[in-house]
């Protein structure tokens, strides 16, 4: 049970991991050269990990752990340069977004180890479906009954983080008209969802043990919920998010997620409520489909709310803990875009307007991404 | 008047159609069995299928067909050679300049080394020179064609088809640049010597550069439609090689310099990727049936020495190359050595090259392919079977492909 065990870390610590797409310049579809990349990269020094996906289409940079999350922004930057000089060596081109508009999941192939080849195994065409990229998210919590309660303050929270990463309006070719449709691929699994309305560690272990006794699960990898507990990082870590289209909007979304926990972890205002989950599935549609422009139902009140007001109003009530971790200037910059109606999924669809064709698209985000900041 | 008059002569004078179709079955079904019984690049089998059809066994493809179908060759050459010169991203050779001087130096080693080897055991250096950058190109058709056989990609494919492109180009301005000393050898005009390699370049450069700004123009007024662009691309691709074939310019240098400047002079991004499709496949079968009637095996008894001396000189000077720079220019341990194994093929590319220049000096020609077209027809057989090794063991071919 050693795995089980919640390793405790400093609260509201944040990290994160950012799922890229590699693509070819030549046609501007995803690339098979995520292993080249990766031993190159393997030479560097460099201040996170950078690790293989599912897919040889995909990388995954991992930031290290921090408390500030302007130096999470620094170091982020500083893996993205790193990436972009690389790449460039090998002629790949390197994006954010959490689809590649019109990639063909037939074509894709998947990264050759052990845990990816089950994967593929288990899950049939689901595994090659799964070429999205996102971005995971970690906060720092002392315990284990911090986490599960933290895990279901968050979860209210999951529209705002769909909301404000949204950037998967194209799917095998298609505008889909949501603003992410990344998230449709992971629902198909049988083990996405949420975490039961469980009370505190003790309750999430005996949960846990009854999933695994008859071998449903093996660790809690095999989880694919919005927001799971990760007992040997010792953090919670939101899973919802598409990577954006530049590492500084990434920062953003860590910086929101900290603020949101200091506001919790500091005294626990509220009590996780079974309504949360009620609304869930509703909230989470309206923020896929919608983004900004969403509805959301306030669990605690049961009012109908626009989730970009919504999110307007939650800024409003973290503000005190932005001072206190230092991100103010972080949490304006999103309250900013917020206001003027600014999403990743917009600028997309804006750049298909002007230029009418999706691989114009991939390079435009190429672009940005390789640009910086 | 006989009562049996409908009927035709026996036997029957087949009419160009029905060649042309004959041709691409028998290539389509070689191509096939190669593939399935032994598992072999399809590209052996047109070729194969070639040698059955061609004057060497059945003569269905006579020495005048052949003659009669340079302008579908041209046509097919062209189409590959542009494609590949549409591949080819200035923007990587700039952001990687070890990249490009591999690439030169992957070219200059060739020459270099067969040259040497060539002199060496006693040929003319005129000769020699003129074999050295023939042997500098690998067969833009062949690797093309087994990247796409085997859906390859990664590094080790794309600078193969990099490199083609590369050496073909040196290959053609190499050749051209001897022209001079072969009017001299030949004791005509200097005027000659020196206006003829002159007006090829230029010519041929020129010829690409205005089919370009053509391209890019109309694309911009067609607007982003696939359909529209892919005749676009096909209809500009076949009239320069019309062009260049009617003003006796080089097919492969205007269409090289065509694909290059349009992919790389588009700033603004009007061209759409191209994909040729299953029309493409169309013009592989009828280029490699027909390269594959044109092959002469006769010499090889005769010169098998010198064909064994250039092929191995060939190998060793893109190898030296290859290994020296490899590492500088990023590529995966191991890559380099791979490479120079999948650039091995030649084909109809220094077919052509050999025919032209007999065609303008015939007697030096008769030579020149007497030390050539063993060589060729070795490497065109199995060139392929090199590339499509060094692809899967690259691990960038298809499991499936």
């Amino acid at each position: 049970m050693d795995e089980m065990h919640f390793q405790s870390s400093a609260a509201l610590s944040v990290g994160v991991e950012i799922e890229l797409q590699l693509v070819r310049p030549r046609d501007f579809d995803l690339s098979r050269e995520a292993a080249d990349l990766l031993a190159r990269l393997a030479k560097r020094r460099l201040p996170g990990a950078v690790k293989p996906e599912i897919t040889e289409s995909m990388i995954e940079l991992n930031s290290s752990v921090h408390s500030d999350c302007a130096a999470l922004a620094g170091e982020l930057e500083a893996m993205r340069a790193a990436v972009v000089e690389e790449a460039g060596v090998l002629n790949l081109r390197v994006c954010g977004g959490g689809s590649h508009p019109f990639h063909v999941w037939t074509e894709r192939r998947i990264f050759p180890n052990e845990r990816f080849r089950n994967i593929v195994e288990r899950y049939g065409y689901l595994a090659k479906q799964f070429t999205v990229f996102g971005q995971h998210i970690h906060v720092g919590c002392p315990s284990g009954d911090d986490a599960v309660y933290l895990t279901h303050m968050m979860t209210r929270y999951v529209p705002h983080f769909i909301a404000l990463s949204a950037a998967s309006p194209y799917y095998q070719g298609e505008d889909t008209s949501f603003q992410s449709s990344r998230l449709t691929a992971v629902s198909a699994f049988p083990l996405a969802g949420h975490m039961p309305f469980v009370r505190d560690w003790s309750e999430f272990l005996a949960y846990f043990e009854t999933m695994k006794r008859p071998g449903i699960v093996a660790s809690m990898k095999d989880f694919y919920w919005d927001i799971r507990p990760k007992p040997e990082y010792g953090t919670i870590e939101i899973r919802v998010c598409d990577t954006p289209l530049t590492v500084r909007r990434a920062a953003l979304l860590a910086a929101y997620a900290q603020a949101l926990a200091d506001h919790y972890l500091a005294g626990r205002p509220r009590q996780p409520a079974r309504e949360t989950y009620l609304f869930n599935s509703f909230n989470r549609f309206e923020a896929c489909r919608y983004g900004c422009r969403g509805s959301i139902v306030e669990p605690y009140s049961g009012v109908k709310a626009n989730i970009g007001d919504d999110i307007l109003e939650t800024l409003a009530a973290i503000a005190p803990s932005g001072e206190r971790l230092g991100c103010v200037e972080q949490l304006a910059e999103l309250e900013t875009g917020v206001r003027n109606g600014d999403s990743d999924a917009g600028w997309l669809r804006a750049r298909f307007g002007e230029r009418k064709s999706l691989a114009d698209v991939v390079r435009e985000a190429c672009t940005r991404w390789e640009k910086g900041g | 008047m006989t009562e049996l008059d409908f009927l035709p002569g026996f036997p029957p004078a087949f009419s160009q159609p029905a060649l042309f179709g004959v041709l691409l079955l028998v290539g389509l079904a070689a191509g096939e069995a190669v593939r399935r019984y032994a598992a072999l690049p399809r590209i052996i089998g047109y070729a194969l299928a070639g040698v059955l059809l061609g004057p060497q066994a059945t003569n269905l493809l006579s020495a005048d067909v052949l003659i009669a179908s340079r302008l579908l060759v041209d046509l097919s050459i062209g189409l590959i050679v542009f494609e590949l010169g549409f591949r080819l991203d200035f923007g990587w050779l700039k952001r990687n300049r070890w990249l490009l001087v591999t690439a030169i130096a992957e070219s200059l080693f060739c020459f270099g080394v067969i040259y040497g080897a060539l002199v060496y055991f006693g040929f003319r250096p005129l000769l020699a020179a003129a074999a050295a950058a023939i042997g500098t190109a690998t067969s833009p058709a062949v690797v093309l064609m087994v990247a796409n056989d085997l859906r390859a990609e990664g590094q080790v494919t794309e600078r193969m088809l990099l490199f083609t492109a590369v050496n073909s180009v040196f290959a053609y301005l190499a050749l051209t640049l001897l022209m001079p000393f072969l009017h001299f050898d030949l004791a005509s005009h200097w005027q000659t010597a020196v206006l003829h390699p002159l007006y090829l370049l230029a010519g041929s450069m020129l010829a690409g550069l205005a089919a370009c700004l053509l391209i890019l123009w109309l694309a911009r007024w067609i607007g982003k439609r696939e359909e529209a662009q892919f005749v676009l691309l096909v209809a500009i691709v076949v009239a320069t090689v019309g062009v260049a074939h009617s003003l006796n310019l080089s097919v492969v240098l205007a269409l090289v310099t065509l694909g290059m400047l349009a992919r790389n002079l588009d700033s603004t991004h009007v061209l759409l990727p191209l994909r040729f499709g299953h029309g493409g496949q169309l013009f592989f079968v009828i280029l490699f049936v027909l390269t594959g009637a044109s092959l002469q095996f006769d010499a090889l008894r005769t010169a098998a020495a010198v064909t064994a001396v250039f092929i191995a000189a060939r190998f060793l000077g893109k190898a030296i190359a290859l290994l020296a720079f490899g590492r500088l220019s990023g590529i995966r341990p191991g890559g380099a050595g791979l490479l120079s194994i999948a650039l091995l093929p030649m084909s109809g590319l220094s077919v052509m090259m050999v025919q032209d220049t007999a065609f303008f000096y015939p007697a030096f020609g008769a030579e020149l392919a007497a030390v050539m077209l063993s060589a060729i027809a070795l490497l065109e057989l199995a060139g392929p079977l090199a590339t499509q090794f060094a692809l899967r063991r690259a691990g960038e071919a298809r499991p499936d492909g």
